[in-house]
């Protein structure tokens, strides 16, 4: 089809779908006028059966927590999606002999990092993962969880590689150990939903004391699948920044010549 | 019995996990053996479901959330026995493609096996979920996994190609699902199937319950590759691994379908009742022009996979209208039909994965003669042809002849010429490339014209010797197409679905099953139709499937008239539908935004 028809074609469906749209959008209740009887049973009931204060957290990861552990495996099968789809080819493998070592180093060097960026980033590291995991840690509790705060741990693996290089980055987190924590989140959700089966209840079960509402250690499951996502996240982004990072380079390296 | 409910699903993900965690520690049949357990181990566990879910549904809370009052907290599972004869579909399939990639990708590790086992995981989820926004999470599992499986061969361009495709066009999909997920939550205020259909069923049908039903519909026709919203798929199907075809051929799609089943059924029905008969003809018209750009898609193609593709089509819009008819008996019939036409459509693949193997090549005309070598190969392949042609007693037959009586019952007597007519359209190139390929019939170079994949030499998927096959590629293929023709030979295959059937389109009985654990009456089985008539109708669809096969493989010898009445006649109507497939993703997004709006003007006309 030529750019046109393809224009034409396009513009037609979508006011199609406008109009359906706005009609469908157009059946809602009006601005706070919150009728849904999932919602309002919630708010009333989650904090004293669950005592966790962040609500979204009592849906997330025990009302609804089987959607999560489905979401927690998107993530999986997206990161090794990641790895599968950027792996190395035949043709692109450096090959060691074919360069001297010299040569590679160079062209494995980040561009030139200047000096604000190193020191303002180191910095920055040891900040970074402590508010990881506290944001991780405190999910039941505050805004936030092992989704949010496994991104933030990730964030200080990108540190590393802005105020150091590439291969500071494969040594603070190497592939072997973030996939490890990649598969620990993952399967650890599910083992954590295997303690209800264990006790004689369903699946995902939350068995364990629910504690003090409001402390840190209160809410029994909840706090615990947050730090098994926490790891998995973590774990799972470094890779996948790894993987993107490894693909530039060899990208690099073959415009380098 | 209910754990078995979640293991289901837990089992291979964690499986895979495992799979993931042990990377380094195993080698490869390591995988392959700790893979194949794994999803057979899911296999006994989807069997055994399924013969108690026959004598009672069950349902499973997740968290011990049982809903009080009414109001569903948590998140549900529904055993019922068409929910568990597709995710024993599934097992069966993934267990059969690990097994048959016992000699693929050599030099890849474990990456391939995780995938595999925690996209068993999301499609068995997909299937026994009774929640709104768990299939919708399940879904995109699906989709997540089948993206990448799909682009699997990174050093073809091809494969990156369809896979991008692929996964933009069933991204859109996705969308829509989620906006008609909002829209219904916005309403109804749950998320649980039951108690959405319930809150539905005492308002009007108006635009936010039309425009979400369209939403949700447009969502499940992508994946399902519903015309126009199909054009990804044969791009994808032509370049993906051979194991990973045979799933996206024999059961995605599918669960596409399945998905309409059931939300429909669940949460549309009561509210949507009144005009039933106006969208049976919408759905059912949906799937004859599906069945026929599919068929008339089939015949040209030379890339064996990319046709097989194209049937994957023409069979989903049969299916569709199966599913469309909204009849008990013929959901039944849909059912029989789509495992047995699966599992032969999936021994097909496994063939030209052999040819694969063998000639490096999938083009028809490429390997004129060459798979000579190979008679066995080629035997199956021509029993696959004929068995998608509904030649008794493949299980394929008793599927079409239920769907074609039902459908001439509600007033669509030409179902069953649609049906026949696609069937030989799809069998007959199946049959034509067969005999050329494994026997070298017909000549090869009076071929008149290039179809768009090109007898390109695709890249071989084995690296073992060439000059045999390995015993558990075709052992694989004869497997499944076993398991399809002995379906079609147990004589009251689709009565014993029918009481299933029956509940699966009870919203009431659904709903006090979910809501208020209510267990359902014990349906008596209906009397027995005889499938004579059907099996006459398989049997002429075989041979007309033959001649048809014939004519492609000898056309030269036609008679210059009628030749120039076939060129002047349908060439030029036939070339506008192939440009059509232009490989352009832009103009399949185009395509599926006008595919949502006629779909909904339609339902906003004939419902509204």
């Amino acid at each position: 089809m030529s750019l046109r028809g393809r224009r034409n074609l396009f513009a037609l469906g979508v006011l199609g779908f406008s109009v359906l749209f706005l009609w469908g959008l157009n059946g809602l209740p009006a601005f706070g006028h919150y009728e849904g009887v999932y919602g309002i049973t919630l708010n009333r009931v989650a904090v004293t059966q669950r005592h966790a204060t962040n609500l979204v957290a009592a849906v997330t990861f025990d009302y609804r927590g089987f959607d999560t552990l489905g979401e927690e495996f998107i993530l999986f099968a997206a990161v090794v999606g990641v790895a599968i789809l950027l792996r190395a080819q035949r043709d692109e493998a450096a090959t060691p002999d074919e360069e001297d070592e010299e040569t590679k180093d160079e062209s494995r060097d980040a561009p030139h990092t200047s000096d604000a960026v190193r020191v303002l980033g180191l910095a920055l590291i040891g900040p970074t993962v402590l508010f990881g995991l506290y944001i991780v840690a405190h999910g039941h509790l505050t805004p936030g969880g092992g989704f949010q705060g496994g991104v933030v741990l990730a964030t200080a693996a990108l540190l590393v590689y802005l105020t150091g290089e590439y291969v500071a980055l494969r040594r603070v987190s190497p592939e072997s150990v973030t996939e490890l924590a990649e598969s620990v989140g993952a399967g650890g959700y599910a083992a954590i939903g295997f303690i209800g089966l264990l006790t004689g209840q369903a699946f995902l079960t939350n068995v364990l004391p629910l504690g003090m509402t409001g402390q840190l250690n209160s809410s029994g499951t909840i706090l615990l699948i947050n730090l098994a996502v926490g790891v998995g996240v973590a774990g799972g982004f470094s890779l996948i920044l790894a993987e993107f990072l490894e693909q530039t380079l060899l990208v690099r390296e073959r415009e380098h010549g | 019995m209910s754990v078995l409910l979640p293991l289901s699903v837990v089992v291979p993900l964690v499986a895979a996990t495992l799979l993931m965690a042990a990377s380094r520690a195993w080698n490869r049949r390591g995988y392959d053996v700790f893979a194949i357990a794994a999803a057979g181990s899911v296999l006994v566990i989807c069997i055994v479901l399924l013969f108690n879910s026959t004598r009672e549904p069950m349902v499973y809370w997740f968290g011990d959330w049982s809903p009080k009052d009414g109001v569903a907290l948590g998140v549900s599972f529904v055993a019922e026995p068409i929910a568990l004869t597709l995710a024993t579909l599934a097992a069966f399939l993934v267990t059969a493609s690990l097994v048959y990639s016992w000699h693929f990708f050599d030099t890849v590790g474990n990456l391939f096996h995780v995938l595999m086992l925690v996209f068993l995981g999301a499609m068995i989820g997909f299937c026994l979920t009774g929640d709104l926004f768990t299939l919708f999470v399940f879904f995109e599992l699906m989709s997540v996994t089948a993206f990448s499986l799909a682009g699997y061969k990174i050093e073809e361009e091809g494969s990156l190609q369809g896979s991008l495709n692929f996964a933009v066009t069933n991204s859109i999909g996705a969308f829509l699902i989620l906006s008609g997920i909002a829209l219904l939550y916005g309403r109804t205020g749950a998320l649980n199937l039951a108690q959405i259909g319930e809150s539905l069923a005492g308002g009007p049908a108006d635009g936010l319950v039309i425009t979400a039903f369209v939403f949700l519909i447009a969502g499940y026709f992508v994946k399902a590759a519903v015309v126009p919203f199909h054009f990804w798929l044969p791009d994808t199907y032509a370049s993906a691994p051979t194991p990973v075809c045979v799933l996206f051929a024999g059961i995605l799609s599918e669960l596409g379908l399945y998905a309409i089943a059931r939300v429909y059924w669940t949460m549309f029905d009561g509210v949507f009742g009144a005009g039933l008969v106006n969208l049976r003809a919408v759905m059912v018209g949906t799937g004859a022009v599906t069945a026929i750009v599919g068929a008339v898609m089939c015949w040209p193609q030379r890339h064996i996979k990319r046709l097989l593709a194209f049937s994957t089509v023409s069979h989903v819009g049969m299916f569709l209208v199966g599913v469309g008819l909204f009849s008990p008996v013929a959901l039944a019939g849909t059912v029989v039909y789509l495992v047995t036409d699966g599992l032969v459509k999936g021994s097909l693949f496994f063939c030209a994965g052999i040819l694969l193997h063998r000639l490096s090549s999938v083009d028809e005309l490429g390997c004129d003669g060459l798979g000579r070598d190979i008679p066995y190969t080629g035997i199956l392949f021509l029993l696959g042809g004929l068995g998608l042609a509904g030649l008794p007693p493949f299980g394929t037959f008793v599927g079409k002849a239920i769907i074609e009586e039902e459908a001439a019952h509600l007033g669509y007597s030409w179902v069953t010429y649609l049906v026949v007519a696609a069937s030989v359209l799809t069998a007959a190139p199946v049959l034509r490339a067969g005999a050329r390929v494994f026997w070298g019939y017909g000549p090869g170079d009076a071929y008149g014209h290039h179809s768009e994949a090109e007898g390109d030499e695709g890249e071989p998927e084995t690296s073992e010797a060439r000059d045999i096959t390995p015993p558990l590629m075709w052992v694989t293929a004869a497997a499944l197409l076993g398991v399809s023709l002995v379906a079609g030979m147990i004589p009251d295959l689709s009565i014993r679905l029918e009481p299933a059937a029956d509940f699966f389109l009870d919203r009431g009985a659904y709903a006090d099953l979910v809501l208020r654990g209510v267990t359902p009456h014990e349906v008596p089985l209906p009397p027995g139709a005889p499938l004579l008539k059907g099996a006459v109708i398989g049997l002429i669809t075989a041979l007309a499937a033959v001649f048809a096969a014939a004519m492609g493989l000898w056309h030269a010898k036609l008679p210059a008239s009628m030749k120039g009445i076939i060129a002047k006649g349908l060439g030029p109507p036939f070339g506008r539908l192939r440009a059509l497939h232009s490989g352009h993703v832009g103009d399949y997004v185009a395509w599926l935004t006008v595919g949502v709006a006629v779909l909904g003007g339609l339902l906003a006309a004939t419902i509204g």
